[in-house]
């Protein structure tokens, strides 16, 4: 049985994505690296994260060591940046914003796309539409976008890989559907992992097309309900609904790798505390409460001449807390219980766990009454940091000079909301 | 009844602060007519005007605007001085001698630009011509963004 489309009801989700967002960032001030090569790396300039359209061709792959691509890097003049995370999360805001006033009903999916249901604009509207909001994109933000759109969100995905490829850089996807998804590879589609689109090429499924129009029972027999829920939405059945509110998190992880390896457990304890001193802000920022710490830490796993050590370790807290100050005694007590000398150390991380609304706390025989200064403690550092910039009030453990500081050979130094960091002009 | 003005400002910008993180142009300055003595009910309540915003004074539309810093002395004929913040907005279009940012030359600059029957130049300060740019001669110089205001600081 072959399926058609069900285009009597519309829903008209439209999927915008930045295109090479963490670049784009990076060009927008700097255009001595427009049609360029331009690649950015992930933190502590491990791999590559974001490649400019130059950069592609030259046959640089997502997600490839830096130390892989050095040579091509040199012989091809490519322009190289640590990620700055500052300043793509300020543009991505001002992307969200623009967004939000085409539509209300929107669902951020990452930092750099974001679904929007059109139900209301016109069918005969929708690429006009669609244009309307890539045009406004660059002009006020300069980032590049494309947009795909169709009635479900696996669709739209589907759309916007084309729009990618489409100088308009917009794609409705509403005739000649098929015609599009006999071209689309199976392991492209949203939602197919890995392993499955390995089970379904083994079966002769290799399209989109092919999977959109296999029975009911093959794909009830051999996948999951995730799996049936892609075949659905490939014909035309929305089955994903947008998630327009953000659920709370349940549990917070702040984790980094060292610019160097650390053996010294002074060192460590500084990097727990910089860990504890960023998550206890993020949780109190959302008003939360957590109840345990886990602390982890580990050598490198590709060292082959050094002994591979890795442990981690959950310290349950007396009463559901945000404060700094106890999440920091809590992981070092947990990190020096772990901790074992002689191995040289490449990455800590905290996980705060069992997160909870700090507006229903509850009390114990055991809550101090210092709680509350503690709480306006909190509040000022939060203020101050935020006033002054991060970690202009720290914690002495925390230390000064951090020599296990993330590597950043390639920093930008710009964040477009800072005034210490503000772009320059040179006149 | 008591009103402490610098005890109220300090509240006031906690709020404010907290704000802040989520978009840095948010930052209000409460706005006191007078200030009142403890224990006497004060005639001024009534009086206590909205915050002033300069955020809403200066910026008209927040995602499109970026603050610049200058650095350097060539465009001091146009009143824009070494360090002064530049407000960009890249939503509007450039009217006749609006101050532009301009990509020329793989760099940002600051231009003037002129409209001379349909024909759109940049140039630099108003008395030099000679160095004019023809847009339509030059389409791979493009505007970057208008300059709205400068915040120039005096001390």
């Amino acid at each position: 049985m072959l399926y058609t489309s069900y285009n009597n009801k519309k829903k008209n989700i439209a999927l915008i994505d930045c295109n090479s967002f963490y670049v784009s960032c990076e060009r927008l001030f700097n255009p001595k690296i427009i049609n360029k090569p331009v690649v950015v790396l992930s933190n502590n300039d491990g791999c590559v994260i974001s490649r400019s359209e130059e950069a592609k061709k030259l046959g640089i792959k997502m997600g490839e060591p830096y130390f892989k691509i050095k040579d091509l890097v040199k012989k091809n003049s490519v322009h190289i940046f640590s990620s700055n995370y500052a300043l793509y999360g300020d543009i991505s805001r001002r992307v969200m914003k623009i967004l939000k006033e085409f539509s209300d009903k929107m669902e951020i999916y990452s930092i750099d796309e974001a679904f929007i249901n059109l139900s209301f604009v016109e069918n005969e509207r929708l690429e006009e539409y669609g244009k309307e909001i890539r045009a406004r994109i660059l002009k006020w933000t300069g980032i590049p976008t494309s947009v795909g759109i169709a009635n479900t969100k696996t669709l739209s995905k589907v759309a916007n890989h084309i729009a990618k490829k489409n100088k308009t850089g917009v794609i409705v996807l509403d005739k000649n559907i098929d015609d599009e998804l006999k071209k689309f590879p199976i392991s492209d589609i949203w939602g197919v992992g890995k392993q499955i689109s390995k089970l379904y090429i083994k079966n002769g499924i290799d399209t989109a097309y092919k999977l959109k129009n296999i029975s009911n029972t093959w794909v009830k027999k051999n996948t999951n309900v995730l799996g049936a829920k892609t075949v659905m939405e490939l014909r035309g059945i929305p089955c994903v609904a947008l998630v327009t509110q953000e659920p709370k998190r349940k549990s917070c992880c702040v984790s980094r790798s060292f610019g160097k390896k650390v053996e010294n457990i002074e060192n460590l304890k500084e990097s727990v505390t910089t860990h504890c001193l960023s998550a206890a802000e993020k949780i109190r920022s959302e008003n939360q409460l957590t109840k345990s710490v886990t602390v982890f830490i580990r050598t490198s796993p590709f060292d082959r001449h050094r002994k591979y050590y890795s442990n981690s370790i959950t310290v349950d807290l007396p009463i559901a807390t945000n404060n700094s100050i106890e999440l920091i005694k809590a992981s070092i007590e947990g990190l020096e219980a772990i901790y074992k000398y002689g191995y040289f150390y490449q990455k800590t991380g905290i996980t705060l766990s069992k997160l909870s609304d700090s507006a229903k706390e509850e009390f114990n025989l055991l809550t101090p009454l210092l709680e509350t200064k503690s709480k306006s403690l909190m509040k000022a550092i939060d203020c101050t940091n935020t006033k002054y910039g991060r970690n202009s009030i720290s914690i002495a453990q925390a230390g000064v000079n951090n020599s296990w500081k993330m590597r950043r050979e390639h920093f930008s130094h710009i964040d477009t909301a800072s005034f210490d960091d503000l772009p320059t002009l040179k006149l | 009844m008591h009103i402490d003005p610098i005890n109220d400002l300090t509240v006031n910008s906690f709020i404010v602060y907290k704000e802040q993180s989520k978009n840095i142009m948010k930052l209000t300055i409460p706005f006191y007519l007078h200030k009142v003595g403890a224990g006497f009910p004060s005639p001024a309540t009534d009086y206590i005007e909205d915050d002033l915003d300069l955020n809403t004074h200066l910026i008209t539309n927040a995602p499109a605007t970026f603050i610049i810093r200058v650095q350097g002395k060539s465009m001091r004929e146009a009143g824009i001085y070494d360090g002064d913040l530049l407000i960009v907005d890249k939503s509007i279009n450039p009217k006749s001698f609006s101050t532009v940012i301009a990509n020329v030359n793989e760099e940002l600059v600051v231009k003037t630009l002129i409209k001379e029957k349909e024909i759109n130049y940049l140039t630099s300060g108003s008395e030099n011509i000679i160095d004019k740019i023809n847009l339509s001669e030059n389409p791979e110089v493009i505007i970057w963004g208008v300059v709205t205001y400068v915040i120039h600081k005096l001390q």
